[in-house]
């Protein structure tokens, strides 16, 4: 096991709410002269978490956890959950209210691309300028200089002032510096979403081969949870300031994908009162039914899928109504969408299903949204989540073994046959 | 496994921990600071640099025709032009480096709620930004100056001359200073923004920047002696223009009260300078 790099010890931070006013400076005074001549401490403990008090909010709270030499780390959890607050403890960037952060080596941090960039400089200057508030030595950036030009692919521009650049070029010239940064510890966030998507794809494989090859230990921040899984070796989620799992990047990414998992096949809801909807759709009842044809009694890729629903519609007027039902993987990507016809539906009933053959769907886990349009085609109700199912890998001997790629797996053949003979 | 950490960060700082390790590992940084200063502000200008010589030009003839022609205050015997030039030279150096230098945080927010370097690089970019242009000032002072001395016969350096680059590197010091104190506060106090600015424009008018010291009634001289600034000024011309006096102890009590402040604000915007970013 290699050695931990970074040792984020009982890490809390509080920030303090409320407006500035003409009470701020009295409250200050009493703080400070609590603090410094009745030597009163107050002692912050996060655990202790009052709700009814709203003049201060813990953003992290007894955080405890290793990151080792060589790991590539992702941070996940939602908006608010305390990311960038970790982030910004880990790069001196903000100090934390109680804990200690233990670490090895030189530490840089990209928490936006192109931090203090200067407009009238050209290209040039902002490389040096920005390599250097990075961290780097004039030298190294310097060295590395042509690397990161031909990185960018902006050579031509090189010598222009970046407030000529367009959004693209600024873009590509400040992560390139970024991304031949020279440090033992390199923290992202959410900045790998720039630029088109060759460039994108340039970018995420440099990153991995800063972790892999050349040993960085990387620490990342993002919603784009299959960069993650692509990237990340090892993972933590974090949920309102607390710990809520560590681990190998896939267990945790699938768990955190999880957390709002529809247990359930299928819905029912008995009267139009209490179902999901609105004036104009209420829901009914939405299920899959698995056409099992062999023994087993749980879906795996060959079962047959019947998606079946039924709705009340309960406009005043007929409504040309449209059903798009939308098929998604856990990663919130869409597989594919299916079309209903345009029916003119009156106030009542109305049911409707689908079926998705075997041997169509790849392993993993699928959950079905519903949009309801309307004659403009524009949404009436949308049931995002509506039911949800897992796919049981299925192969039989001649398959090979090993993640199957692709968000489908048709069975369509595959024909080979010898032509020739080369004798030898 | 604990020995083996490098460094370590936590809430509790100690005072008197200025990392001036840190800060001379940096010095290529505050060079390109320093270079994106001097030459980012005069791109896209007709006049580029020479805005520079015509700040002070303008300011002194302004001083001139209103304080000499209009207010007729006594030069002490100095050419005018000379004496003006000389205040408008050291007060603004004084007043660019505080007002430049109370921004730090303010300015800089965004910069630095994104990446960490040593805080200290951007306050004293300010300063040394503002000493090269003072340097380019006083080289056309010295200019008017000679021309003074060998065609006029006008004026004649003293041996005061001497104690010019104290008296400038001590005026920076203060500006630096005072400059780091109020940076630490307003980041949280807008108000002192509005407050300084209306200070500054008061405090030139206790600092001999328009007129001579010894025309100060003598009940106020001690209080008005009290002012760093005034013995710089004071010996400034004393040593170029040879006109007025200054009494040596206030030149070192000017020199202590910068040194002073100085360090009360280097103090304060090391041991603030990562909280205060909390409060921006």
């Amino acid at each position: 096991m290699s050695k931990p790099v970074l040792h984020i010890d009982q890490i809390s931070k509080q920030y303090q709410l409320g407006v500035m006013g003409s009470g701020a400076l009295k409250k200050d005074l009493q703080t400070w002269w609590n603090k410094q001549v009745l030597h009163k401490k107050e002692a912050p403990d996060p655990e202790a978490y009052d709700e009814a008090n709203r003049d201060y909010i813990w953003a992290l709270r007894n955080l405890d956890f290793k990151i080792h030499e060589g790991d590539s780390f992702g941070i996940v959890g939602n908006n608010g959950s305390g990311k960038s607050t970790l982030l910004k403890i880990i790069s001196r960037i903000s100090l934390p209210t109680s804990g200690t952060i233990h670490g090895r080596g030189r530490i840089a941090s990209l928490l936006e691309v192109g931090t203090g960039f200067h407009p009238e400089l050209t290209g040039r200057e902002n490389v040096l300028l920005n390599g250097q508030i990075l961290g780097m030595q004039k030298k190294e950036v310097l060295a590395k200089f042509d690397e990161i030009v031909d990185f960018s692919g902006i050579e031509r521009f090189i010598d222009t002032p970046v407030k000529r650049y367009s959004s693209g070029m600024y873009v590509r010239l400040a992560f390139s510096v970024a991304a031949h940064l020279q440090t033992d510890i390199l923290i992202i966030d959410e900045v790998l979403a720039v630029g088109d998507v060759d460039f994108q794809r340039k970018c995420l494989k440099k990153m991995k081969s800063l972790s892999s090859e050349s040993g960085k230990t990387v620490i990342f921040v993002s919603h784009h949870m299959q960069a993650l899984r692509n990237l990340c070796n090892k993972a933590i989620w974090l949920e309102k300031g607390r710990l809520v799992e560590e681990g190998p990047a896939d267990t945790v990414i699938n768990k955190y994908l999880s957390r709002e998992k529809v247990e359930t096949l299928s819905q029912y809801y008995p009267n139009p009162e209490s179902a999901p909807g609105n004036e104009w759709i209420r829901i009914k009842q939405v299920s899959i039914n698995p056409q099992f044809n062999t023994q087993i009694s749980y879906i795996d890729t060959r079962t047959p899928l019947d998606f079946e629903f039924s709705f009340w519609f309960m406009g005043q007027y007929p409504e040309n109504t449209q059903i798009l039902i939308g098929f998604y993987q856990l990663t919130g990507e869409c597989i594919f969408e299916l079309c209903s016809e345009v029916l003119k539906v009156e106030k009542g009933l109305v049911e409707g299903k689908c079926r998705i053959p075997g041997t169509f769907l790849n392993n993993g886990y699928y959950y079905v949204s519903m949009h309801f349009l309307n004659r403009e085609q524009d949404t009436m109700y949308e049931f995002t989540a509506s039911v949800a199912f897992d796919v049981v890998d299925y192969r039989n001997a001649k398959r090979p073994y090993g993640k199957w790629d692709g968000a489908v797996r048709p069975d369509f053949p595959v024909e080979l046959s010898q032509v020739s003979f080369d004798a030898p | 496994m604990a020995n083996e950490w490098e460094w370590e960060l936590q809430a509790e700082k100690k005072w008197f921990q200025y990392g001036l390790v840190e800060l001379w590992r940096c010095r290529g940084l505050l060079q390109s600071f320093v270079r994106k200063e001097l030459t980012a502000g005069y791109q896209q200008t007709i006049m580029g640099v020479f805005w520079l010589v015509i700040q002070p030009l303008l300011t002194t003839l302004f001083y001139f025709l209103v304080f000499s022609k209009i207010v007729k205050v006594s030069t002490d015997g100095a050419p005018p032009l000379l004496f003006y030039m000389s205040g408008a030279l050291l007060w603004g150096y004084f007043s660019d480096c505080f007002t430049s230098t109370m921004y730090s945080f303010l300015h800089n927010a965004h910069i630095f709620n994104k990446v960490y370097f040593p805080r200290l690089i951007v306050p004293l970019s300010m300063v040394i930004t503002h000493s090269v242009r003072t340097g380019i000032q006083f080289i056309l002072f010295l200019i008017i100056y000679v021309n003074y001395w060998i065609f006029d016969d006008a004026v004649h350096p003293s041996s005061y001359i001497w104690l010019m680059p104290f008296m400038l590197f001590f005026t920076a010091l203060l500006g630096l200073g005072l400059g780091m104190i109020v940076a630490v506060f307003m980041a949280k106090y807008r108000d002192l923004e509005q407050l300084m600015n209306f200070m500054l424009r008061l405090f030139m008018f206790v600092t001999p920047v328009v007129y001579p010291a010894s025309i100060v009634p003598e009940k106020y001289k001690v209080l008005f002696w009290c002012n760093p600034l005034t013995p710089v000024i004071e010996t400034f011309r004393l040593g170029f223009l040879h006109g007025g006096s200054v009494d040596s102890i206030y030149i070192f009590t000017g020199m202590a009260s910068s040194l002073l402040v100085f360090f009360i604000g280097l103090t304060l915007f090391k041991f603030r300078e990562i909280k205060v970013m909390d409060t921006i």
